[in-house]
């Protein structure tokens, strides 16, 4: 299991794939680890990328600062792990939380970067999003890892996928539970204290961008994602039809998919951001759909849009 | 080495010489925080804060009394030698760089009762098919899951505007006291032939 040094701490991390070929680097959500990209790292690989996963500073295997953790810290760890990558095209993604470093990589290293691919992401904290995070800051607090588990897994998959597993939920979050430690949690959590809304700042990312927004994501709906999408020049908005915030455990072979594709046409020169809106198809290798032209694709019922 | 406790007993319980081992190490450990949080506790509260000093030295002496009781004792011949060099760790060790004597030892037991509650998670041990009926079993789960509501005390102490101008002395003070609990926990889950969740 190799690691990266950053001051004191070490940052697991793992590499896959052929070592001159364009790399992905996927950057976990808040309480994920880098076991949960496998599908991720089997599809990729097969494509011919290099796919590098790691876990942050408090997550899995990394060191868990007992006390603080600091966002800059986590940009840079991820930053030791894309040097380490050599001077290849690098394709950066990373989910919610993930998502949201991944961003601010980019807007202070931007030219490294041969795209961008935020999930689940968000530039802002709303006042929904921000008191839902208090809100599972609390339950974490009062309940436990397993407690904040218990509110994240309806808010975030889908019917159909916690259906069949609903009398064996206990195993199903017995990893997540074992490798996440309440103090590393919260301090993870914590570090939003200082938010400050990156807005501003979007308009440094000039890479290719493919944002991708669960079409029922509750927890960072669309309106979060849209700030991303307005602000970044070169980007465009694909909606993950029937996904809601945590579509890449669900739907990972479309995910993985889509990011794939989403690099080769980069690299093939045959990728047009243009701040346009798609719905992905509901398989792997189907094809992209413009959102209708004329509706809002703010809203949830067919409504005809209103000019800015 | 195993990574879980067991192999369980027919009827799912831990074996007795294991339960027997991590009661001794938690014992020890939270009997230690229990008896410096009651030299700490004043007679009379005077300030609100000192509640929680309070319902810390409760929940820590529930813990000790939990595990005499729901543990299935056997004798450990190197249960001696092993509580002797636990009880030296948990000393208290006043955090250098704090000038106010009274606060440097707050703040080491803070910290030591941080890497405890953090640090520590018996349940986390517990095969998925250990006995839920079972006292030492329910008993973990118990100290595991109140370990992480005890630690929100620390948190707050510790990041708190008391202690941030001391912030340089407290952060490496907590991961040595870290990093001390941690080596002792591994080595007596070592001892019982469980590999610690870090050696990985």
């Amino acid at each position: 299991m190799p690691f990266l040094n950053h001051g004191s701490y070490r940052i697991r991390y793992e590499l896959d794939g052929p070592a001159d070929a364009p790399a992905y680097v996927l950057v976990n959500g808040l309480t994920q680890y880098a076991e949960l990209w496998s599908a991720y790292r089997d599809t990729l690989t097969a494509r011919h990328f290099r796919v590098a996963t790691f876990d942050l500073l408090g997550q899995g295997a990394s060191d868990k600062p007992a006390l603080f953790i600091s966002q800059e810290d986590q940009i840079a760890a991820l930053g030791l792990l894309i040097d380490k990558l050599g001077g290849g095209p690098i394709f950066l993604s990373g989910i919610s939380f993930g998502g949201l470093i991944a961003l601010r990589y980019a807007i202070a290293h931007d030219g490294r970067l041969a795209g961008l691919v935020p999930m689940s992401c968000f530039a802002e904290l709303s006042p929904q999003l921000l008191l839902l995070g208090n809100a599972m800051r609390t339950g974490l607090i009062l309940g436990g890892t397993s407690y904040l588990q218990d509110l994240l897994l309806p808010m975030n998959l889908s019917d159909a996928w916690l259906e069949p597993l609903l009398d064996k939920l206990d195993s199903v979050k017995r990893q997540g539970w074992l490798v996440n430690d309440v103090y590393a949690l919260q301090n993870l959590m914590e570090s939003f204290l200082d938010f400050r809304p990156l807005t501003p700042l979007l308009r440094a990312i000039k890479a290719p961008t493919m944002i991708l927004n669960g079409e029922f994501d509750f927890l960072t709906p669309r309106a979060l994602h849209e700030t991303l999408r307005v602000q970044i020049p070169n980007s465009s908005l694909v909606i993950i039809p029937r996904g809601y915030h945590a579509f890449t455990l669900e739907k990972s072979a479309l995910t993985a998919d889509l990011l794939a594709r989403f690099a080769e046409d980069v690299l093939a020169g045959r990728w047009h951001g243009n701040q346009s809106v798609w719905i992905a198809p509901e398989e792997p290798g189907g094809a992209l759909a413009a959102f209708p032209p004329g509706y809002d694709h703010l809203r949830a019922i067919p409504t005809p849009r209103v000019a800015p | 080495m195993r990574e879980l406790l067991g192999p369980l007993t027919s009827d799912g319980c831990v074996p007795p010489q294991q339960q027997t081992r991590v009661a001794a190490f938690l014992i020890s450990a939270h009997g230690a925080l229990a008896r410096q949080y009651a030299l700490a506790l004043p007679i009379r509260l005077e300030a609100a804060w000192q509640t929680e000093l309070n319902a810390q030295l409760y929940r820590e002496a529930e813990f000790v009394s939990l595990l005499q009781r729901a543990t299935s004792w056997v004798p450990d011949a190197g249960l001696g030698y092993l509580t002797a060099l636990w009880e030296m760790a948990w000393l208290p060790a006043a955090v250098d760089g704090i000038t106010d004597r009274s606060m440097a030892l707050a703040a080491d037991l803070t910290t030591l009762a941080h890497a405890v509650h953090a640090g520590v998670r018996p349940a986390a041990l517990l095969p998925l098919e250990a006995n839920a009926h079972d006292a030492f079993v329910a008993a973990l789960r118990r100290i595991e899951f109140e370990s992480g509501r005890l630690l929100q005390a620390q948190i707050v102490f510790l990041k708190g505007p008391q202690l941030a101008p001391f912030r340089p002395a407290i952060s490496p003070a907590l991961e040595r006291r870290h990093a001390d609990v941690r080596r002792l926990w591994d080595e007596t889950l070592e001892g019982i032939g469980i590999a610690s969740p870090r050696a990985g």
